[in-house]
């Protein structure tokens, strides 16, 4: 019930871009050509219940101006920052839907957009130095975000999780490598429709994980996979503390070897 | 591109000089050498260079010359004569030219190896003795590659491929022919593609992360070794490792119908892991590792390979020296010009950013965004090779419509999606060459083709998997059509002068 409730809150905050409210709707996504380099593009979407325009920029995925989006995120602390012409969305995720949108294009109009600055979030190079873990090794947990109803290894967000549990599975010659994989399955009112993830979506996602830690030569005999319908939100740092988006997960426990 | 004619500045440098030195009048032929026949003898020097339009091509053999008697890459294996040289020239940067085939049907005509029905015609039931059964390669440089329907794996298992494929135009006659066409018993798909270069293996194998962003997974394991590999061998990343590809190819282009032995193999990956091609010299611009400069295949061979150029060496920095005006003479020469003219050119294709919309393997599956602004080092990202650091299958859309330029001469197959509408055509595409999906099998690697180095591309026009540019020229503005980008006539003149010092 409680989860409920907070989904409930999330479907109805619309009306006034509040600062740190987290928000969640559908739009079509709208592309400004700002040109400050590679990368510097504006993605702006108008959530259809307060009628504001939303910088989703930061978002690790980015939108497709072809398809409809599902837009979660807060809404950042500093008003003045206005570098695209929309109220900047931080922890911004976009989903891109199997559902088609018209294309369109807003010229700069002025606004600079943003300088590409490589994220934090991004997996180190094979040619660069790595360091083993000191002993004693312990079982560790990771949590890998996915996209609404997708279970695409999402570049710089979700393959950073990743990498880094491998990397740990590989190190510490794992015995075991378990793994849940979850789906919102739970439908919940977004810009007035009712949105739910495919069940079959969370064994998608744990297959596609297994594969990650097989292909980099974990042994397929320890790697387990289940996958179950999302219960509780958990929201984390690999959500950036957002609610919905913690549906949407696989949590992956390691065990060292001997 | 100027006609290949053969002209005395065609020759091999040494030969060249010394016909010059002694004052021997043009011979009506070209000197023998510079074509390399199938089971010749020849010793393959450690260094060897080729003149070509724009300047030399050189080719170090890194650990000193090979004698290529009974050498495995020379020597003609199976029934038509063919050996891997035959399709893989040093002149022609360890490629094909469309040239260089056009002066062998000239010189030899269909009894050339190069011109055997299975694969050096347009299809093998043919009559072999019209030059129109071989206008694919003599006019385009395109080698016939035959994929099974539906494709096979890695294990030769047969792909359940989520789309339907059907032949809407079928000019060589080979898609719908009796015995070769996809209706036939063997069920096959031709596609005509150029031969791709074999050389700078370094950088080609090379993994730079072990991930592949536009796949969202590790990177793909050959099944060989058990072990990953860069996926960036083949147009359609159909085989996955180098042994891979020479029993592929012993057991189609060279219709050698044995596999390989690994005597062979190892002989062949000996003599390609050795081999880095580069143009060396410039007409106009001189020498490219003059004065602070770094062009030229000496720089490949010292260099680590697989990084990527924007958290390291940036790409074509190796013409940052003529960036600097102390750096060069400032003496308003034609030479001063071209040298300045590259280094803009580098500059260009690191920093010029235009929209790239509708191509999968950038703007699909991967979340870069459609469109995303970003510039040619976003794909051709790899320090001293511009090609993708990642496996590189992308769709440029030049074979698939309404992007590709028209190309009455190849075949076109209408593309059904049976699942998922392809992410920026739909539900029907039409091709000429779906590429990687006639590997994959998947709807959405429809005109996705593995990028190419970039290295020695003077020497091996024309360009594009379905040689649909016919010079550098042709490249500059395909890109300028298809993504809009507006180059000026200058920058377009610097783009191509930096292709040609590659």
């Amino acid at each position: 019930m409680k989860f409920l409730a907070v989904l409930g809150l999330l479907a109805t905050a619309s009306g006034a871009a509040t600062t740190g409210a987290e928000l969640r709707f559908l739009s079509c996504p709208v592309y400004r050509d700002t040109d400050a380099g590679k990368k510097s593009g504006c993605w702006l979407a108008t959530d259809p219940a307060s009628g504001i325009r939303y910088d989703i920029t930061t978002a690790p995925t980015k939108a497709d101006w072809n398809r409809a989006v599902l837009v979660e995120g807060r809404v950042a602390a500093n008003p003045a920052d206005n570098p695209c012409g929309g109220v900047v969305l931080e922890a911004a995720r976009v989903s891109v839907l199997d559902r088609p949108c018209t294309r369109h294009m807003l010229p700069a109009e002025g606004f600079p957009g943003r300088k590409f600055v490589l994220p934090d979030r991004n997996v180190r190079p094979l040619y660069a130095s790595h360091d083993l873990p000191p002993k004693p090794w312990v079982a560790q947990n990771f949590i890998i975000p996915f996209d609404f109803d997708s279970d695409f290894i999402t570049y710089q967000l979700s393959d950073y999780y990743l990498d880094r549990a491998v990397s740990y599975a590989l190190d510490v010659r794992a015995s075991r490598v378990d793994i849940m994989a979850y789906a919102a399955t739970k439908p919940t009112l977004v810009s007035g429709e009712r949105l739910a993830e495919d069940r079959a979506i969370a064994r998608s996602r744990a297959e596609r994980v297994r594969d990650w830690f097989t292909m980099r030569g974990i042994p397929l005999q320890v790697v387990h996979i289940r996958w179950q319908d999302a219960k509780v939100p958990r929201p984390g740092p690999e959500t950036d503390m957002l609610v919905a988006p913690s549906l949407r997960v696989v949590d992956i426990r390691i065990t060292p070897g001997a | 591109m100027a006609a290949f004619n053969f002209r005395p500045m065609m020759w091999p440098i040494a030969a060249a000089a010394i016909l010059a030195t002694v004052g021997i009048a043009q011979p009506p032929s070209p000197p023998p050498d510079r074509w390399w026949k199938p089971d010749e003898g020849r010793r393959f020097p450690a260094v060897l260079d080729y003149e070509n339009d724009y300047g030399v091509l050189r080719t170090l053999l890194i650990g000193g010359p090979i004698e290529t008697r009974d050498h495995a890459f020379f020597r003609a294996i199976g029934p038509d004569g063919r050996a891997c040289v035959t399709c893989h020239q040093p002149a022609d940067g360890m490629s094909l030219s469309a040239a260089s085939v056009q002066h062998q049907w000239q010189a030899v005509g269909p009894r050339d190896p190069l011109f055997a029905a299975y694969d050096g015609s347009n299809c093998p039931s043919l009559p072999q003795q019209d030059r129109a059964s071989h206008s694919l390669l003599i006019d385009h440089g395109l080698i016939r590659i035959a994929r099974p329907w539906p494709p096979l794996d890695q294990n030769r298992k047969p792909v359940k491929a989520d789309f339907t494929i059907e032949v809407v135009r079928d000019p060589t006659g080979c898609n719908l022919d009796p015995q070769w066409g996809i209706d036939s018993a063997r069920h096959q798909i031709s596609v005509f593609r150029r031969p791709r270069p074999v050389a700078n293996f370094k950088y080609i194998e090379a993994m730079g992360f072990a991930y592949d962003p536009k796949a969202g997974m590790p990177l793909p394991v050959d099944p060989d070794t058990g072990k990953p590999v860069s996926g960036n061998l083949m147009a359609d990343g159909r085989v996955l490792s180098l042994q891979s590809q020479m029993r592929e190819a012993a057991g189609t282009h060279l219709q050698f119908m044995k596999a390989m032995d690994r005597k062979d193999i190892a002989q062949i990956l000996d003599f390609e892991s050795r081999l880095y091609v580069a143009q060396q010299t410039d007409r106009v611009g001189g020498a490219l590792e003059a004065d602070g400069a770094e062009g030229g295949p000496r720089k490949l061979a010292d260099s680590p390979a697989g990084r990527l150029g924007s958290q390291g060496v940036a790409i074509w920095s190796e013409f940052a020296a003529w960036e600097k005006p102390a750096a060069i003479v400032k003496d308003g020469s034609a030479q001063t010009a071209f040298r300045q003219s590259v280094a803009r050119g580098a500059r260009l294709f690191r920093d010029r950013t235009f929209l790239i919309t509708d191509s999968a393997g950038i703007t699909s599956p991967v979340g870069f965004g459609n469109p995303v602004r970003n510039g040619c080092a976003f794909c051709h990202n790899m320090s001293q090779m511009g090609m993708d650091v990642a496996p590189g299958q992308v769709d440029l859309g030049t074979t698939n419509q309404p992007f590709a330029d028209p190309a009455p001469h190849l075949p076109l197959f209408r593309i059904r999606c049976l699942g998922k509408p392809h992410p920026h055509y739909g539900k029907m595409i039409l091709t000429s060459d779906p590429g990687y999906a006639l590997t994959t099998g998947r709807c959405a690697d429809v005109g996705r083709i593995t990028l190419q180095t970039l290295r020695g591309l003077s020497a091996r026009a024309p360009y594009f998997s379905n040689g649909s540019a016919r010079d550098l020229r042709g490249i500059i503005d395909y890109y300028d059509r298809r993504y809009d980008i507006r180059y000026t006539e200058q920058e377009k003149q610097d783009m191509v002068n930096l292709l040609k010092s590659l």
